[in-house]
Parts: structure tokens; sequence; C-alpha cells
């Protein structure tokens, strides 16, 4: 093993691997999130309160728990993940503009580099016997960090992203950003809870170039994997690549939610994935492995 | 490898009246399940309304399971329900009788 540097026989034990090859991780591998090993600290996103659960916003009342599905279909039987039997599994209820999310949580060890990856499907209930490709309205990620609690000005940044299939039955299918602020509302009496529906429908906007037309399929049971990577810097709290399939976008014109630093985030670093359906029926997005990893 | 055991919140802070029930959730990989229920308010139930599992292949079409839970009657009040052998989907479901109504947290747990 003479002449190999550290960086090449780590590309070469990855590459050797099937799970880890399918990514393009940066050099520290934060996780790798296989959902045939069980949900893997994915959970739901439940709203804030204080004293009473009535004090939650309704918009995150709605939230429920995902699940380790095998995309089972009434006409077609089970579908199964990329690989394995399992995906992680987000739906939405039957409600047009309902919403659903899953959400993992963290801190960071380095305020630098990070690369989010992931293979992903979505679709809605295969309630009525038709293609249904606009009864998805959205579905998206995001960050929610907070910078350490002795760097410098504190603040809270949200990158978001959203791919917006389509909006009252219109097909628009193209990715959106959002950085406008939503309220923050205190909750209680004791001054140390806040709430924001920082997912409300209210202030996206279209990335530049970013229209885009995924694989659907052709009937509303069957589904196609895509490959996602977003690469950004919390050193900077810029944006610096989102990838989506064969296409790299263009994100020098997004920008995160950025706000003061809240009193008991310090060093967060949330992850969320989140659907919207856009009919009377419900809407899902599954995820077949998800890997965080960084430039430290 | 320890077997999967989790706790799913699958109704929270939901008022129930009339004919109600969680939202549906695939669970095929566990073997058994325990249903919880608890009234987060003082309900307004006649004694002995119950709740019925309800089984699914599909997640949209339901058949009852045969399993009963006779829902609290006062506030805080812990119900439960075993199930096995239940395939891919579980909900609860209730018909409420006019005037009646609970408030309440319905959570399943669930064992490989």
């Amino acid at each position: 093993m003479t002449g190999m540097d550290a960086a090449t026989l780590r590309r070469a034990l990855r590459d050797a691997d099937p799970a880890l090859s399918r990514f393009d991780p940066l050099p520290r591998i934060v996780f790798c999130d296989d959902f045939d090993r069980g949900f893997c600290g994915w959970t739901q996103l439940v709203g804030n309160y204080e004293d009473t659960l009535d004090s939650m916003l309704p918009s995150y009342a709605q939230h429920t728990q995902p699940m380790l599905s095998t995309l089972p279909n009434w006409d077609s039987g089970s579908h199964h993940g990329l690989d394995g039997g399992y995906v992680l599994k987000v739906q939405s209820r039957a409600r047009k503009g309902s919403r659903n999310t899953a959400i993992k949580r963290l801190t960071f060890r380095k305020a630098g580099p990070i690369r989010l990856e992931f293979y992903f499907t979505f679709k809605p209930e295969a309630t009525e016997l038709r293609l249904s490709e606009t009864d998805v309205r959205s579905f998206g990620f995001l960050y929610d960090l907070q910078s350490g609690d002795q760097a410098a000005g504190g603040e809270r940044v949200m990158p978001h992203f959203r791919f917006l299939n389509a909006l009252d039955g219109q097909h628009l299918q193209k990715w959106q950003f959002k950085q406008a602020l939503q309220p923050a509302k205190d909750l209680g009496t004791e001054g140390k809870t806040a709430t924001h529906d920082h997912l409300s429908p209210e202030g996206w906007e279209d990335l530049p170039g970013g229209a885009q037309k995924l694989c659907y399929n052709e009937i509303a049971t069957k589904v196609n994997w895509h490959y996602a990577c977003f690469d950004f810097d919390l050193s900077t709290w810029r944006a610096t690549g989102l990838r989506i399939n064969d296409r790299p976008l263009d994100v020098s014109a997004f920008q995160p939610m950025r706000m003061p630093a809240w009193r008991n985030l310090w060093c967060m670093l949330n992850i969320v994935f989140f659907v919207e359906t856009d009919a009377d029926k419900r809407a899902f997005l599954a995820l077949d492995g998800v890997c965080l990893s960084g430039d430290f | 490898m320890l077997a999967q055991n989790i706790a799913a919140v699958v109704c929270r802070n939901e008022s129930w009246t009339g004919a109600c029930a969680t939202e549906p959730y695939e669970c095929g990989w566990a073997r058994e399940a325990i249903v919880f229920v608890r009234a987060l308010k003082a309900p307004s139930l006649p004694p002995g309304t119950v709740a019925r599992v309800q089984v699914s292949p599909d997640g949209m079409h339901w058949a009852d399971e045969g399993t009963t839970l006779a829902l609290p009657q006062a506030a805080a009040e812990l119900r439960f329900a075993r199930v096995t052998h239940f395939g891919g989907w579980l909900r609860l479901v209730a018909e409420l009788p006019e005037g009646a109504g609970i408030t309440l947290l319905v959570t399943l747990h669930l064992k490989e």
C-alpha cells in the first residue's frame, strides 16, 4: 500500500461499498441512513407549545409520525426501496394544502462545508384511476441552523428549498427557495418559548433556472428514485451547490432565512423533509438513503 | 441487532365528534402493537363508547380487525388495546353519538 494517500484510500474503500458508493460525501460522514435499519433518528416535527397543546400553531398540529414503508400499492404490491425493503415515508393528510414533515436533530462540530445527499420519490395516494400528476403540491427540505454560543453576532439560519410540482392544479415543476421571515409568536407566560411557521405558503421565490421535469412515470402507483445533493457552508451561511439527478442548479441567487439567534438553539443542525398535497388526497415523500457529510 | 420498538403518535390533541379516524399508519414491519388512548380534556361520552381497530391492505380500504377499546371517561384516563397479526396498516376509528366528544392522544407502540 505504498504511495496511496489517505484520500485515495478513503475513496477506494467507499467505492467498494455499494451502500456508500451511491453517494459523493465530503471527507467525514456524519451519518448515512438506510431505512432497513429503522428510523435512524427521523421523527415527526412537533410544534412548540407551553402549558397546553392548544398553543401549538395549527400548521404544526397537523404533523404526524413518519413511517417505515414498503411503498405498497393496491394494484401492484410493495414497490420497496432503492436498496432493501423499507423506505422512510412522510405522508400528508387528505386535505388540500395539508403538509407533513420528518426531522432529524443534531448539532455541528465545525462551522464549515456540509453536504446533504438523499434519494427520494413522491406520489399522491392512488385513490383514483388517473395519472394524478398534479395532486402533489410540493416536497422539499431545509436546514435549521444556529451559530455556536461563542460566535460573534449569533444567528439562526434556515435554508429552505422546495420543488413546487403543482399549485391549484397547474403543473409548475420548479425549484423554489424561501428567505422571507414569518412572524414569531411567543408561547405561554414564561418568556422561554416561541414559534414561527417558516414552512407557510407565503414568500417562496423561484430559483433562477430552476424549472425541472422529474420522472413521474405513467400511473399513480409507479415510482422512480431521484438523487439530490445540497452543499452549504456553515462558516459563511452560503449555499454552494444543488444537484438534482443530472442537473446542477445555479444557487447564486439563493438566500436562506436569517434572524438573530434564539435562546436555546446553539450549534443546532436540524434537517427537515416535507411534503404538501394540492388535492383532497394524501401525498407522500419517500426517502431511501440520506447521507450527511462534512469537511472536518 | 435489537428489535425495532417505536412509539408513533398518530393523533395528538384532536377533538373527535361524529365519525372519526386516526391517520393511516403503515407498520407491516411490526409483529405486535398496543394502541394507547388518553383523554387530554374531560370527555363528553356515553358510558361504554368504544373505538375500533381497523386493518387495511393499502391504507385506503379498511375493515374492522375485531379489537375494540372503551374510550376514556375522564381527563387523563388511559385505555389501551393489544393487536397482533394485523398486516400492513393500522388505524383507530369511532362513531360518536350526537353531542358526544373527546379530545385525545393516540399512540401506537410497535415491536418487531
